[in-house]
């Protein structure tokens, strides 16, 4: 345990050496947050409420998302595609410290150093630009820390399981960027699939990307009933288990036969 | 004159050779092309679903019915494959500056700027321009567009201004690598905003947004501007067939801009290491 504190030690600090990169991602971020804000300002103007949600919860949902998406980033799947792809793996995999562990490790290090640097300033901005992003029912605040511990899993399982295939495919650049697409669009995260047909939406829930973004998002501006909410905090949590099982049995399989490059 | 018609047809020489040597890396990795081929037609088709369950849900956007939406989707995801496959390394700039690798383009007597972009000609950009390609279709199809000589003319030369505008930005951004001495890999977030503000039209923005889109960062010429005059909606900017060159001029001055703005910070560029 104590080694991967140090790990989790070292990655914070890395990651407060580059100043400018902090100032570059707010300021990006803020310009996102803020057209998404006009962006559905512009859809909602003459209409109250829209498939059960109004503007004003509409931007709850994207300052609260900006400030998730945060939590959300994911190095992993990047870090096995460069370890592999250069042959570092050969030497990762000698450090007394299991491999994954280690990724896993490194990304809650920087997640700790992106909270201070990104998410607090961008809810900052977006109280003070766009409106204070109060919780519907604050009742839901359990809830809803616990739905995001589990969705930052999920996020980070799909990453760690997309990053795998390098063991075999050797160069993913290509599957990380599937990976990003099908996050970006299928969990909600830029536009809520309630907005979908019914079809499509029934779909989409019985896969996990909804579980990433949208749940905590509709606990958040209480869209839905707490017994709703409830039915799918329990779908979210069988893809959770479903996707470790399928990360360690995947895990065994390639760790086993790894091909080093230029080795 | 001869000479710098020698000059060029190196250039050329070299460019081919360039796209060779990219054709042959990409076979190198099967899985990788595999990849391309499902990852960028996904992002666009996707894209054009989620535009289409938007417009069902909220009705017409600003005035743009369906049709005129799937257009303006199509030529900005042309105008995006193109840039891809040719300004895509603008995002990865800072990386080479950490890790020193202009020194090699610095020692060779080509451009630099030429150098960085046409040795790392980006193929699988294809994989943008074909489902850009099928939407436009589909879009001129559904708002009744007649494709005159002078149509496809128009068409033609505002997707040049619009890569290039692109690519401008794109060198713009990574250029401040030179200066902050970080690799900042800012292309997710700029693809993002580019979405916004290139897929749907930006009247639908307050007045102040607009203004900023149209004259400090002239991201409204990639897409609005030349494509609302091509099917004659009012943008209160310009109208008729000068947008398009409006819209390429716009892009040679960004790309001139960029192009200065580079060489500016590679004067301070000074290599990696110990």
């Amino acid at each position: 345990m104590k080694k991967y504190l140090f790990i989790i030690k070292t990655q914070i600090i890395k990651s407060l050496t580059y100043e400018f990169n902090v100032y570059g991602n707010i300021i990006m971020q803020t310009i996102i947050m803020i057209t998404s804000a006009y962006f559905w300002r512009a859809l909602y103007s003459g209409r109250s409420t829209v498939e059960g949600v109004d503007a004003d919860n509409m931007l709850t949902y994207v300052i609260i998302s900006s400030a998730l998406s945060v939590l959300l980033i994911t190095n992993v799947e990047r870090r096995i595609g460069r370890s592999v792809e250069k042959g570092t793996v050969a030497c990762d995999m000698m450090k007394p410290v299991s491999l994954f562990w280690m990724f896993f490790a490194e990304d809650i290090g920087s997640i700790v150093a992106l909270i201070f640097q990104n998410m607090l300033p961008i809810l900052l901005i977006g109280s003070v630009m766009i409106k204070l992003p109060v919780m519907a029912d604050i009742k839901d605040l359990p809830l809803f820390i616990v739905s995001v511990i589990e969705s930052f899993l999920i996020n980070w399982l799909i990453a760690a399981l997309f990053g795998m295939t390098a063991f075999t495919a050797v160069n993913i650049n290509a599957l990380i960027q599937v990976k990003k697409h099908l996050i970006r669009l299928l969990s909600g995260s830029i536009i809520p699939i309630w907005f979908f047909p019914e079809s499509v939406a029934k779909v989409l829930s019985s896969l996990p990307f909804v579980y990433i973004y949208q749940l905590p998002l509709s606990i958040y501006i209480g869209r839905g009933t707490r017994a709703e909410h409830m039915v799918q905090m329990q779908i979210q949590f069988i893809w959770l288990v479903i996707l470790s099982a399928l990360f360690f049995l995947v895990h065994n399989i390639v760790t086993r036969k790894v091909m080093v490059q230029g080795g | 004159m001869s000479r710098s018609f020698d000059t060029l047809r190196h250039y050329l020489d070299v460019t081919g050779v360039n796209i060779k040597m990219a054709f042959m890396t990409i076979i190198e990795y099967p899985a990788n092309i595999a990849g391309w081929m499902i990852s960028n037609p996904l992002q666009f088709i996707m894209g054009f679903a989620i535009i289409k369950f938007v417009v069902e849900t909220f009705g017409e956007i600003n005035g743009w019915d369906y049709g005129q939406l799937a257009f303006l989707y199509g030529l900005s995801v042309i105008s995006h494959a193109l840039s891809m496959i040719f300004f895509v390394q603008g995002w990865f700039m800072g990386w080479y500056v950490i890790e020193g690798d202009f020194d090699r383009y610095l020692t060779r007597p080509l451009g630099v700027l030429y150098q960085f972009f046409f040795t790392n000609i980006n193929i699988f950009g294809i994989t943008d321009l074909i489902p850009g390609i099928i939407v436009f279709i589909y879009g001129c199809v559904r708002s009744g567009v007649r494709a005159s000589f002078l149509f496809v003319i128009q068409v033609l030369i505002m997707l040049i201004g619009a890569t290039l505008i692109r690519g401008g930005i794109y060198i713009l951004i990574g250029s401040t690598s030179f200066h902050t001495r970080s690799a900042v890999d800012f292309g997710q977030y700029t693809q993002e905003i580019m979405d916004k503000t290139t897929m749907y039209p930006i009247s639908m923005y307050p007045e102040s947004m607009q203004f900023i889109l149209t004259y400090l960062i002239p991201i409204g010429w990639v897409s609005f501007y030349p494509v609302s005059s091509l099917l004659g909606i009012d943008n209160g900017i310009s109208s008729g067939m000068i947008t398009a060159f409006i819209t390429l001029a716009v892009g040679i001055l960004m790309m001139s801009l960029a192009g200065a703005y580079f060489n500016s910070g590679l004067k301070k560029y000074e290599s990696a290491g110990n």
